[in-house]
């Protein structure tokens, strides 16, 4: 294990120095954070080119006011005003102008439920379905004329809601009461952050653990395997590189996080801390360096059948997609996040990290039996890869100029 | 009595059904500098990793001042499939390697800068490895073999690919490290280098061993004395002659191979007396020639040494 250790901090020292492994370290974080602020920059853009459009409204029915005050409401980028103009100065008017309505309010509403409306060249293409949010406080104004109360009002302005209550609902009902207020809101918060924080550190340590696919295989490539093995045992060298390259992925991870928290701070008012040191963010932490274990096992066993990263044959290719298989559940997760699927994810070693955090951002109930299940699958995937890896990368790391076949590696892996 | 500090008996090894080294038993002492020979693939760097514990023998024991259990911190060892991380300082690299040998690392700094100034690579500790040349690279492999002061020095075809210079560099090295008490087992096929520098020699063919024994003794008994005469001469008289046992000709030059009771300053005596020579040398058949003969099994003497062993 000394040595082990001693390998870890070469492999960490190494790479840290490495000015690609730096580049990349901060770049990725840096293009998201790009990507992000181009996007924004796209949004602002789009909103400004949406002009303020002047709404003038010829009012007879002394309902500027309210209007006016639903404009408000409703945050549309109107410029309001009572005009005298009549409707044949106006089809003149909306000739010359730009950005320009013209509302008629007056008896014609009331009889046969119209209002005129006029608008000038170059009107913004929302207008039309902007000005139905007005139509509310005029049929509310058209039926207070036609002598309802207030409470048929009220009743009639409601609509008509279908309200579904199914069997599953019946069940939850009890508790469900309690939690239809703010505090479903934080759990729903609490849960998602730290689940997307631990995300995170898995996507890292995973890339980190991809390191270690190129590490191995290079470790062929430059020939220095054999002096290393002069002086440890290859179970010492494997051991401190997937150690090593943790702590890469470590780095890698609080820096991402880093950005990601900034990003959150400065977008988002909520306290995001709050809601980033929980309780579950101890589990999920714990998943995604269970999952970390996995892959890196695996990688350092294929990595180490490898003569050259570019060379690599279909076998190494397929195993190198194995840690996006989680994104083929993501759909059916979301739409049922207990579901069989869902299930069948949690029970599959390289898919249960990923589907896991998914889940269990998503779930209110953790269903523990299954998270337990899950874990345990895991747990006992990592030792069985582990052993397998060190098989492989025991004899692997010493062939020198080719790729071994998945035949000669089974045979390794009797021997 | 010397002693034996490394100990090799009876290792036999498969590689699927083909059995790759028979038997193979010798002894390393403190202090000597003993080769292992053979063409390529005859088993030497085999039998060097059985060694060095990379691969396991499936019979046979290999035993370390008596201990069974291999201190690998003692043993210094320079793979023949050998190279060094890139991206790294040379300085670094030399400590890494010498930290996994658990040796004190400000001493070891103090090797490493001495024998880069030894090996002409002054100033060269912070360059990174990439930037060195083929032979820069190989000097400090074999500096990182020797940084933690090994017992056994194993260094496996250390030659290959250096230029004269190197290889003269090397040699003066590998001569001095014996003689302040390092046991060195030495691979190699250039011939002429370890004629040279050996004290004792193995030699390996297709996985047995075909001659074991001190230098001087080999050549005794293996290397017969030849004659090469240049000038005017009768190849066919000169095959008349007692005790040529084989007359080959090269340009302008005949070569007579002597037989083995041959008294040399009595054979010469026996040369006719009209012979011109313009140049006439007497001396042993050399290490490359019986190397070359065993290989290419152009001689009775593999097997001959096989019966003899």
């Amino acid at each position: 294990m000394r040595n082990a250790l001693k390998v870890a901090k070469w492999e960490f020292r190494r790479n840290i120095k490495n000015k690609s492994f730096l580049i990349g370290l901060f770049l990725t974080p840096i293009i998201f954070l790009a990507f992000m602020f181009f996007g924004s920059l796209f949004d602002d853009s789009a909103e400004s080119e949406g002009e303020t459009t002047r709404v003038f409204i010829h009012d007879q029915l002394g309902l500027y006011d309210t209007l006016a005050e639903t404009v408000e409401q409703h945050q549309l980028n109107w410029e309001v005003h009572l005009t005298d103009l009549d409707e044949e100065a106006v089809r003149e008017e909306v000739q010359y102008s730009e950005h320009t309505a013209y509302l008629f309010v007056d008896q014609r509403a009331l009889e046969d439920s119209i209002i005129p409306v006029y608008t000038s060249e170059s009107i913004s293409p929302h207008f039309m379905s902007q000005v139905q949010v007005l139509e509310a406080p005029l049929k509310a104004w058209q039926m207070k004329q036609l002598g309802l109360s207030d409470e048929e009002l009220a009743l009639i302005s409601a609509g008509i809601q279908f309200q579904e209550t199914s069997a599953d609902q019946l069940v939850e009902e009890g508790e469900k009461a309690t939690e239809l207020d703010d505090s479903l809101v934080d759990s729903i918060l609490e849960r998602a952050v730290s689940g997307i924080a631990a995300g995170i550190v898995l996507l890292s340590i995973v890339f980190s653990g991809m390191y270690i696919f190129q590490s191995a295989s290079q470790e062929k490539k430059d020939k220095v395997a054999e002096i290393i093995l002069s002086s440890i045992t290859p179970g010492e060298l494997m051991q401190g590189k997937i150690i090593g390259y943790f702590l890469l992925g470590m780095v890698q991870a609080v820096v991402f996080l880093g950005f990601a928290l900034g990003i959150a701070l400065w977008k988002l008012d909520a306290n995001i801390l709050q809601y980033l040191f929980v309780p579950e963010l101890i589990l999920f932490l714990l998943i995604a360096v269970l999952g970390y274990f996995l892959f890196a096992a695996l990688f350092v066993g294929v990595g180490a059948t490898m003569a050259d990263v570019t060379t690599s044959g279909n076998f190494q290719g397929l195993v190198f997609m194995l840690p996006f298989l989680p994104f083929i559940f993501i759909g059916p997760i979301i739409n049922d996040p207990s579901g069989l699927i869902a299930k069948i994810g949690s029970f599959i070693p390289f898919s249960s990290p990923g589907v896991l955090l998914l889940r269990l951002s998503l779930l209110e109930e953790w269903p523990w039996v299954e998270i337990i299940i899950a874990l345990a699958i895991l747990v006992i995937s990592i030792v069985i890869m582990m052993k397998l890896a060190g098989k492989i990368f025991k004899t692997g790391i010493l062939l020198y100029g080719k790729n071994a076949t998945p035949k000669e590696i089974w045979k390794w892996i009797r021997a | 009595m010397q002693q034996t500090v490394l100990k090799v008996e009876g290792l036999n090894k498969w590689f699927k059904d083909k059995q790759v080294l028979h038997d193979i038993s010798f002894e390393v002492y403190k202090g000597e500098i003993m080769a292992i020979l053979g063409p390529n693939g005859a088993g030497k760097s085999t039998t060097i990793r059985n060694i060095m514990g990379i691969i396991y023998p499936d019979e046979g024991t290999v035993t370390f001042n008596n201990q069974k259990e291999i201190p690998r911190h003692k043993i210094g060892y320079l793979p023949e499939e050998r190279g060094l991380y890139k991206n790294v300082k040379v300085m670094d690299i030399l400590l890494y390697l010498a930290e996994l040998k658990d040796y004190p690392l400000d001493k070891a700094k103090q090797r490493a800068l001495h024998y880069l100034q030894k090996f002409g690579l002054e100033g060269k500790e912070n360059a990174s490895v990439e930037e060195l040349s083929k032979g820069m690279g190989q000097k400090v492999q074999f500096i990182a073999s020797v940084i933690h002061e090994p017992e056994l020095l194993i260094l496996d075809e250390p030659f290959s690919g250096l230029d004269p210079v190197s290889q003269e560099i090397f040699k003066e090295e590998i001569r001095s490290l014996a003689q302040k008490g390092t046991a060195i087992l030495l691979s190699s096929h250039q011939m002429n280098l370890v004629e040279e520098l050996a004290d004792r020699l193995f030699m390996i063919h297709r996985g047995r061993k075909v001659i074991y024994g001190p230098m001087n003794e080999v050549k005794r008994q293996y290397a017969n004395f030849k004659c090469t005469i240049r000038g005017t001469y009768h190849s066919a008289r000169l095959e008349r002659l007692p005790d040529v046992e084989r007359v080959e000709e090269e340009e302008g030059a005949v070569v007579l191979y002597l037989s083995k009771t041959v008294q040399p300053a009595l054979w010469l005596k026996q040369l006719p007396d009209d012979l011109v020579i313009e140049e006439l040398t007497i001396d042993r058949i050399s290490l490359h020639e019986i190397f070359i003969d065993i290989a290419t099994d152009r001689n009775q003497l593999a097997e001959e040494g096989v019966v003899h062993a």
